[in-house]
């Protein structure tokens, strides 16, 4: 039925164009190569597409982004055996490449995403919100958890992160 | 300033530098999804169909075989029984399934999600449990209705010493364990491998609870 809606496709990417940065983070957190990154992008995609028609635009687009990107990436998703067809992510504009995965990042950053590697998915997700300037509320919204625990959760990683950093 | 504020300030300055565009979207829209949730959906129409397959197996042998198993199971209201109850069961299960299926929604919480998709797999445990039990309540129902009504397989019965035919029923009823037990291992293992990751992180979620 979605498929059969130009419109409804056409304000969905542009939309997600808009706001790819999210899902890159998303993977970047979640997998360790380039594959693997544009495996999980496009799963991503699929599952956002997939619940597209039911977004009321109640929530904002990213919000709404953050916890199916999130939700795929710590739930569903699983490494597939799917060939992402890579002239997907030779366009001009996408300059990510393979050898230069990391090399883009200034030092600092990559020693964060070093350190955030260290933490299990869940621990990932929390940072990854926190990093994304989400209050406890949505955080512990986005989770399932409750805000207290968020809280005292948050705090706990953020020392684990810092000890990581340090070390 | 906190050192992870500084950094929070460099996560947000990068990442500019790659971009899809439109063009390279559309097509990522129409690919197929590889998530647990249509795996474990393909395997639980594979459950159905199986399980569907094994119960009507009796419709499609010959007919001789179809006379031999009416005289052998004459009269008999048990196997008849089993039949229509497994059928209403599996009527009920693939109900189940349907509204399990129907709840998992990638817009839910994180802990949500995961608990919807647990439910949906712990659905097909029990369906897959229940055709274990059938199978095996099926198999001893039969080998008692052997003895008792088929000729060929009461005669050898006469023929055993008391010693013999308890060690023949021993082997009967340890071949029937070891093969649903194998089964259930299979299962075991493949949503073993399936769920893992789920089954960790949920752990971690429920743990931040305690």
């Amino acid at each position: 039925m979605t498929l059969l809606n130009p419109e409804l496709e056409h304000g969905f990417v542009k939309l997600l164009e808009k706001h790819q940065n999210i899902i890159h983070k998303v993977c970047r957190l979640y997998t360790n190569s380039y594959d693997a990154h544009n495996d999980l992008f496009q799963e991503i995609t699929i599952q956002l597409w997939k619940a597209y028609p039911k977004f009321r635009g109640e929530a904002k687009f990213s919000t709404w982004m953050y916890r199916v990107a999130l939700n795929t990436a710590i739930t569903l998703y699983r490494k597939s055996k799917r060939r992402v067809p890579t002239q997907d992510f030779e366009g001009v504009a996408f300059k990510m490449k393979a050898e230069s995965y990391d090399d883009t990042e200034d030092q600092r950053v990559k020693g964060l995403y070093k350190a955030i590697h260290q933490l299990n998915d869940i621990e990932k997700a929390l940072i990854f919100l926190y990093l994304e300037d989400k209050d406890h509320k949505e955080i512990s919204e986005t989770l399932g958890i409750s805000e207290v625990n968020s809280r005292v959760k948050m705090n706990r990683i953020k020392t684990k992160l810092r000890n990581i950093l340090n070390s | 300033m906190d050192e992870l504020d500084l950094l929070k300030k460099d996560w947000k300055a990068q990442s500019e530098n790659r971009t899809l565009s439109a063009k390279d979207i559309y097509p990522m829209l129409h690919r197929k999804s590889s998530s647990i949730v249509k795996i474990l959906f393909y395997i639980s129409i594979a459950e159905l169909v199986f399980w569907i397959l094994i119960n009507t197996i009796p419709f499609f042998s010959s007919q001789a075989y179809k006379n031999k198993l009416d005289r052998i199971y004459e009269n008999d209201m048990i196997f008849m029984s089993i039949t229509y109850l497994s059928y209403v069961i599996i009527l009920f299960f693939i109900y189940l399934l349907f509204k399990a299926y129907k709840a998992i929604s990638v817009t839910d919480s994180a802990k949500q999600l995961m608990q919807n998709i647990l439910k949906t797999r712990r659905i097909i445990k029990y369906y897959v449990l229940f055709n274990l039990v059938i199978a095996g309540v099926s198999i001893i129902i039969a080998l008692c209705c052997s003895i008792a009504n088929d000729p060929e397989t009461a005669a050898l019965f006469n023929s055993f010493s008391p010693k013999e035919t308890s060690i023949a029923i021993g082997i009967a009823v340890s071949f029937t364990a070891v093969f649903i037990l194998i089964i259930w291992l299979f299962y075991r293992l493949i949503y073993g491998i399936l769920l893992k990751r789920l089954n960790r992180n949920y752990k971690a979620l429920e743990d931040m609870e305690a």
